[in-house]
């Protein structure tokens, strides 16, 4: 379950400081399907970024599974991310350096899990990109890198998967066919998915829809 | 473990090419340290690894005088009682005039004679023609040995006589390699002949310059021995030696020279580093979102580090390892080169020893020069891949960067010290290294704030290319800093290397006469200046000389088995040639004192300026002259100084008229007139005809024997400094590497505005060109500051400004760099913009 309570984000802007989220409260029960809707700039990446303890709040508490994440270090979020939070992006965010295979693998090898091959091999398998495995992402199409993501996200078989807009970079062909993958995963590895997302018609198909407006929750059914 | 090997491993595979350029960098580092090192060392084993056999003996007595019947009863009594002397032998060594006996062969040579006696060599042995022994019958009977130069020198071949002093001997064999080898700076070819018939023949009479040795093998250590006799000897000017004092302090100027010669190799090290230290800035920085990425995945900051300090680890040892295969290219390069320079047995190979050290020395310099860009890993948040606030945070100092910065300053400052052999030097070379870097750096960012105030004066090409200079990211004042201490390295070196050759230039000397005679007796005087006014036209300028040693100072006797003297024997010990004359030369100022005045009621001698200082004393001081063995205190009445430039003769002891007249005494006589090489040689062969026992300089000859060393020395800076061209300009391209994708990004949009190719080529030009001009500038400044400092401060020699070397060094720099920055940019050019400002920056 995951649980935000009084969360406010603010930064600063050359002189002026910004409001990013305000006084934000909510509760995520495990294995449900959420959608986080808003304008741009209305705070659902930093929301979601919050969740996976990719920053640290200005005020307010967030509590992962029973942790209290505000209150770790980088090293103890990190451990966190690799055992239980997978994570997807809109801009792929792939190492380019890497083939498609080893960006899957790499999340399996920083927990140091054996077997990493054969599981990476299943889970390109999974996302029907078997024969891509020895190409950089340089030469995948888009809808095949966010693949590749889905497929590292997947990796160490999280309890959530949070997407940040994965199909606002693809054609609405190749995003129907991220999002079926992703929702088909959760359902099938019974994963709490929380889905970032400007397309209504997404977010219609989650069980929980939380809609943000200038950093505050004006919506949550 | 394993994400940390795999990642390095794939890191390596996909950068490898980026990286080129750092392992690029510690190559060129390592492969100058372990090549000057290995120089030298392998040039101090040839030279002096063996001492015993360069002294052909374990124990040496020496003497310029002959032995006294009393100093040989001292010596016996000693040797007889340590009981460890096993073989003796003495030699005579001096040098003569040797030239063919055939009445119609007029060709004349200057021989440096050795006159030996069995069993000779005690230590080492003569290298023959096909390896035959060397049998000491070859010298009896007025037999000669001699080096197979002088057969073509003098024409003349093996069986032939040839003459030296009055005496005739026959050339029996000649010698591949004589014993104690033939380094070392020596004038005339070698000639060995029987010690006995150099007695009989009369070779020594009348003759200055000879040494006289008394060799022993001796069946354990001698140093023992060698402290009772100079205990025994005190007071003589008798010198004793050991093989192994010997070697030590031939060990000591090589170890020295090699230590320096080090930090020289750690210097262009240092640059590596420095580039290094930028490709990991900008390598960090690229790799943002990477890190970023992992770090989301689940990595700790720590795991990531390891796996940048993996790689640089494993970049650094491959880096080094090319280095070590550079340095054996760059001896093979030296024996191509100096041959005829280095000793003929020196070997051109590395010591695995030395190679280790590079190897070691290569990846830390590594690791330093990539801990505190590395560090930056730790403060990439992850967030940045939703949000890309700026990386402020990344170049944020905190106690960890601090730390760092700490034990990168310490750990060059314990490398420099080990390298350097003295803590002082090498916490001098790292001082004198920051300043430099500083001040360079100052001077960059001074520049380039000049620079920019005048953007506006130019085309808009020039407007561009001062613009690129100041784009985010730039790598203005890196390469500013490096290629401007690169061409600050080189034109220091070619400065003082134009000052050096024109101060050795004896050319320039218009008073170097081109003959110069010694040991003229008395009675050949007047026979000798009509034989010379007849052949030249011109009388000889003659000089009557006395040999005289010190033996008092003020009163008190210099004791010459003590250590400190021993080492400044060379110039106290030895004996001197003085004269006696009324008047000062034209090239003389009296710096202290008066010149003869008054009626003396003591001998007086004026003194030359630098043996005053070596002696310590000063106008009204007393120094005791043993002049054949008659004692003579003089007065120290002036002290002189010599243009040494502009002179014919230097005399260190001058006396005033009136007490030398009646000691023995010899005449030192000089040609001035310019005289043709041909006439020179006629001149000098119608001398020793008639005056066989005198010794002629031809002064051309020797200029030349000089000039070549200088230029040997030359040569050898000049290849150090290639070295640090080669590091500066790698820093160059590194940089250029660096920036090319911003590069490829501008030039996208100006060719979408409707810049044609045209303009930006000239942008492209005018942006390494004014990159190229001021660091010439900034390099011609420094460098020419650097060498007046060393030529005045440190070398003492005159030092004049070269314009010519100050443009062409701006200039060169400029076209270098433009070249190198074009060429590294070419691809930005022809890149098609659509497929640029598509792919996300």
């Amino acid at each position: 379950m995951i649980t935000l309570k009084n969360v406010t984000k603010k930064v600063r802007s050359g002189t002026e400081e910004l409001t990013i989220l305000d006084d934000v409260s909510l509760e995520i029960l495990s294995g449900q399907f959420v959608a986080i809707t808003g304008a741009s700039g209305s705070g659902k990446s930093t929301l979601l970024g919050l969740i996976a303890g990719l920053d640290d709040p200005t005020s307010g508490s967030i509590d992962v599974d029973g942790e209290e994440i505000t209150e770790m270090n980088e090293d103890d979020l990190a451990a966190l991310r690799s055992m239980k939070i997978g994570f997807v992006f809109q801009s792929f965010h792939l190492i380019p350096s890497l083939t498609a295979l080893e960006n899957v693998l790499i999340p399996m090898e920083i927990a140091g899990l054996k077997d990493a091959k054969t599981r990476g091999r299943k889970l390109l398998e999974d996302v029907e990109l078997t024969n891509r495995g020895h190409h950089y992402p340089s030469e995948l199409s888009g809808g095949e890198q966010q693949r590749i993501a889905i497929a590292r996200a997947f990796a160490n078989q999280p309890s959530i998967l949070l997407a940040d807009e994965p199909t606002g970079n693809l054609d609405s062909r190749n995003g129907n066919h991220i999002f079926d993958l992703m929702t088909e995963l959760h359902k099938k590895n019974n994963v709490t998915l929380v889905l970032v997302t400007h397309d209504q018609e997404l977010a219609e198909k989650a069980q929980h829809q939380i809609h943000l407006r200038d950093g505050r929750i004006v919506s949550d059914k | 473990m394993s994400f940390i090997f795999n990642l390095t491993i794939r890191e390596i595979r996909s950068s490898w090419r980026r990286l080129l350029f750092f392992f690029l960098c510690i190559a060129i580092g390592v492969g100058s340290i372990v090549s000057l090192r290995s120089l030298i060392q392998n040039l101090s084993k040839a030279v002096g690894g063996d001492a015993r056999e360069l002294m052909t003996a374990d124990l040496r007595i020496s003497s310029t005088n002959d032995f006294s019947p009393t100093e040989i009863a001292m010596i016996e009594e000693v040797l007889a009682a340590s009981n460890i002397v096993e073989e003796k032998n003495e030699i005579i060594e001096t040098s003569a005039m040797a030239r063919p006996a055939k009445s119609d062969n007029r060709t004349l040579e200057f021989v440096s004679l050795k006159g030996i006696e069995p069993p000779f060599p005690l230590v080492g042995k003569f290298e023959m023609p096909g390896g035959k022994p060397f049998d000491f019958k070859l010298l009896e009977n007025r037999g000669a040995v001699i080096a197979p130069i002088l057969l073509e020198e003098l024409n003349i071949k093996i069986g032939e006589k040839i003459r030296i002093g009055e005496a005739e001997f026959t050339v029996r064999a000649t010698f591949d390699e004589e014993p104690g080898g033939s380094s070392g700076f020596r004038l005339g070819s070698r000639v060995f002949v029987e010690k006995k018939a150099f007695e009989e023949a009369g070779i020594l009479q009348n003759r200055s310059r000879v040494n006289k040795r008394m060799l022993y093998r001796t069946s354990t250590n001698p140093t023992n021995l060698v402290e009772s006799l100079r205990e025994k000897l005190k007071g003589t000017t008798i010198r004793v030696q050991s093989y192994r004092e010997t070697q030590e302090r031939l060990g000591d100027q090589f170890d020295r020279t090699e230590n320096y010669l080090s930090l020289t190799g750690l210097l262009i090290l240092v640059l590596g580093g420095v580039g290094i230290w930028n490709v990991a800035r900008v390598f960090v920085e690229q790799k943002r979102r990477s890190v970023a990425v992992l770090k989301c995945l689940g990595a700790s900051g720590t795991k990531i580090i390891s796996v940048y300090i993996l790689q640089i680890v494993v970049l650094g040892l491959v880096g080094s390892l090319f280095g070590v295969l550079l340095a054996q290219l760059a001896l093979w390069y030296a024996r191509m080169s100096f041959n005829d320079a280095l000793p003929r047995t020196m070997s051109y190979s590395l010591s695995p020893s030395t190679a280790l050290q590079g190897l070691f020395i290569g990846v830390i310099i590594s690791l330093l020069f990539s801990a505190l860009p590395l560090l930056q890993v730790r403060t990439i948040r992850p967030n940045l891949l939703l949000r890309d606030d700026n990386n402020q945070n990344l170049r944020k100092l905190d106690r960890t960067k601090w730390l760092a910065g700490f034990l990168t300053l310490a750990g060059l400052v314990a490398l420099s010290v080990w390298q350097a052999g003295s803590f002082a030097v090498g916490v001098f070379f790292v001082a004198g290294l920051g300043i430099t870097t500083l001040v360079l750096y100052l001077s960059a960012f001074l520049l380039t704030r000049v620079l920019r105030s005048l953007k506006y004066l130019g085309s808009f090409s020039i407007s561009q290319a001062i613009n690129s200079l100041y784009r985010p990211g730039n790598q203005t004042r890196i390469i500013l800093l490096a290629v401007g201490l690169g061409a600050f390295v080189v034109i220091s070196v070619q400065s003082l290397q134009t000052n050096l050759v024109r101060e050795f230039d004896l050319t320039r000397n218009q008073s170097l006469p081109s003959l110069f005679f010694i040991d003229i007796q008395k009675s050949q005087i007047g026979k000798f200046e009509r034989l010379i006014t007849k052949s030249t036209g011109e009388a000889p300028e003659t000089i009557p000389t006395v040999r005289a040693r010190i033996s008092h100072i003020n009163g008190k006797a210099i004791d010459y088995q003590n250590k400190e003297v021993r080492q400044e024997q060379g110039q106290i010990g030895r004996e001197f040639a003085v004269t006696y004359r009324q008047n000062l030369e034209s090239n003389e100022a009296v710096i202290e004192g008066r010149w003869w005045n008054g009626k003396p009621d003591v001998p007086q001698v004026s003194i030359e300026e630098d043996m005053a200082k070596t002696l310590k004393v000063e106008a009204g001081d007393s120094i005791t002259f043993d002049i054949s063995g008659r004692k003579i205190t003089a007065q120290i009445v002036n002290i002189r100084r010599l243009d040494l430039k502009n002179t014919r003769t230097a005399f260190i002891f001058v006396f005033r008229p009136g007490v030398l007249e009646s000691a023995p005494q010899s005449f030192v006589a000089n040609v001035l007139k310019r005289i043709p090489a041909k006439d020179r040689q006629r001149l000098q062969r119608d001398v020793v005809d008639a005056f066989p026992s005198v010794q002629i300089f031809d002064v051309a000859e020797i200029v030349k024997v000089l000039q070549n060393l200088v230029e040997n020395f030359v040569l050898a800076i000049s290849f150090v400094g290639g070295f640090v061209i080669l590091s500066g300009i790698l820093i160059l391209i590194g940089s250029v590497a660096l920036t090319k994708s911003q590069r490829i990004y501008e030039n996208a949009i100006l060719k979408t505005l409707g810049a044609k190719r045209l303009t930006l080529t000239v942008i492209l030009f005018a942006e390494y060109g004014v990159l190229g001009l001021m660091a010439g500038i900034i390099g011609a400044v420094f460098g020419t500051g650097l060498s007046f400092a060393v030529a005045r401060y440190i070398l003492d020699i005159e030092w004049e400004l070269s314009f010519g070397l100050l443009v062409s060094g701006i200039g060169i720099t400029t076209i270098l760099v433009m070249i190198v920055g074009v060429s590294a940019s070419i691809g930005v050019l022809l890149k098609k913009p659509l497929s640029t400002l598509r792919s996300p920056q």
